[in-house]
């Protein structure tokens, strides 16, 4: 930075001639560095070149800023049907309002399925057991799942940031869950009725991709990811508790 | 308008608000049909200008207010504006630019003062890269920053192209008589 010593004459300034332009050009448009504003003016003290060469470099960003200012045609018409319409607007709700639905009656599906199981539980008699449950158990299990996942779908109708994680999942329960209920129906293993409910996952499952698809931006969430930062006061240390409404959440993603 | 408002009419655009669609197109279009007339020129500007908004109103949807739409936006025209001529050079050389309707072929598509030609002109002698970061910055009115994130370079390549582009103009415009200017040095 003290000079270019290919160019000798310019270097007992500490700065050379292309270096004290570029910093009159920066400065020029308002980004000059304060440090090598000394230099510059050292150097323009021992350089009529470059002192001319500002002259000049003044004059003609003027004309350039001020000379070819003239007005372009007005494009809005020609190209707003290129903009999303409509649609766009309320595609998004209503597919989140539709997951909320479906949510609330998968939920509901399984909250049933939950207490039939309860009640019937009393009166049979666990005669098969497979894996370590017995019939009762593996209804429990099948019970809890599906509250669950009526629970995920009410979650992710309102968190829709974290609905993308939850599709994977969902595809390959449905999937599995197609061929063994093909199965079971063909082997009349089950009533066309039971299977008829899962439709309800089918549905949701659509209904989350559309969510997905219509929200690219990071919509509300919980924000695993995310820290807790006292407002003004920084990080806290994972011991000191703060209070709640003196928090908040903040995303890696949103500091950067 | 400032940066802030014309990112939030492009989210709102992207939401489906032709209103906010139509103020985002308002509010930016001086900005890209400037830099289209430099980056390409005038008889195509307003051709790549439309091209350079049914890119990015297309493609709103994917658009998620991580960077300025601004900027956002004139990347996409820098890319319109690399495509046609890219185009343009693989094309067989024609003595003349057919046009396709009325107007007249050339720079301007209006009656230029004189000044503005000239000015034109040495911007158009300009390297490539050395007017794009004299148009962003100059023309469009970026900030070193914001043309550093449109070509996608470091600040500091903005900074020297703007300086040597200047330079060029200054050996470009200055005064005829070019026997009495003292020798540029350096």
């Amino acid at each position: 930075m003290t000079g270019n010593h290919t160019i000798p004459g310019d270097d007992q300034h500490g700065m050379d001639c292309d270096r004290c332009r570029e910093a009159m050009s920066a400065a020029l448009d308002g980004e000059s560095d304060a440090a090598e504003q000394a230099r510059v003016d050292a150097h323009l003290d021992g350089c009529a070149a470059c002192r001319a060469w500002r002259r000049d470099a003044e004059t003609v960003t003027r004309r350039a800023r001020t000379g070819v200012a003239e007005p372009g045609p007005d494009l809005v018409a020609l190209v707003l049907d290129a903009a999303p319409g409509p649609r766009a607007r309320w595609r998004g709700t209503a597919a989140r309002a539709g997951l909320a639905v479906v949510g609330a009656v998968q939920a509901v599906l399984g909250l049933t399925s939950l207490l039939g199981a309860s009640m019937q539980h009393d009166a049979m008699a666990d005669s098969i057991v497979v894996l370590g449950a017995g019939m009762a158990h593996a209804t429990h299990e099948s019970a809890a799942w599906n509250l669950a996942l009526g629970v995920a779908f009410l979650a992710g109708a309102l968190w829709t940031r974290h609905l993308a994680g939850l599709l994977p999942a969902l595809g390959a329960f449905i999937a599995v869950l197609a061929v063994l209920s093909g199965i079971d129906l063909l082997a009349g293993r089950v009533e066309p009725a039971r299977v008829v409910s899962h439709v309800v996952l089918v549905v949701g499952f659509v209904l989350g991709i559309a969510v997905v698809r219509a929200a690219p931006r990071s919509g509300p969430a919980p924000t695993p990811g995310g820290r807790w930062w006292a407002r003004g006061e920084g990080p806290v240390a994972p011991h000191g508790a703060p209070a709640p409404d003196a928090a908040r959440w903040e995303r890696e993603s949103d500091v950067a | 308008m400032d940066d802030a408002r014309i990112t939030e009419l492009a989210l709102r655009a992207r939401d489906g608000h032709r209103d906010a669609a139509g103020e985002f197109v308002a509010a930016t279009q001086q900005q890209v049909w400037r830099l289209l007339v430099h980056l390409a020129d005038a008889a195509v500007a307003e051709e790549l200008a439309q091209e350079t908004y049914e890119r990015a109103l297309g493609s709103l949807r994917r658009y998620r207010g991580e960077a300025p739409a601004r900027n956002w936006l004139l990347s996409i025209a820098r890319r319109v504006a690399a495509d046609h001529l890219r185009r343009r050079a693989r094309r067989p050389v024609s003595p003349a630019e057919p046009a396709e309707d009325d107007r007249p072929v050339g720079r301007a598509p209006r009656p230029d003062p004189a000044e503005s030609v000239a000015v034109r002109d040495a911007l158009d002698a300009l390297d490539g890269d050395r007017r794009e970061a004299f148009v962003l910055t100059q023309v469009v009115g970026l900030s070193y920053e914001e043309a550093a994130a449109v070509c996608g370079c470091p600040i500091g390549t903005i900074r020297s192209r703007v300086a040597r582009a200047r330079a060029d103009l200054v050996d470009a415009l200055s005064e005829p008589p070019a026997a009495e200017r003292p020798p540029r040095s350096g």
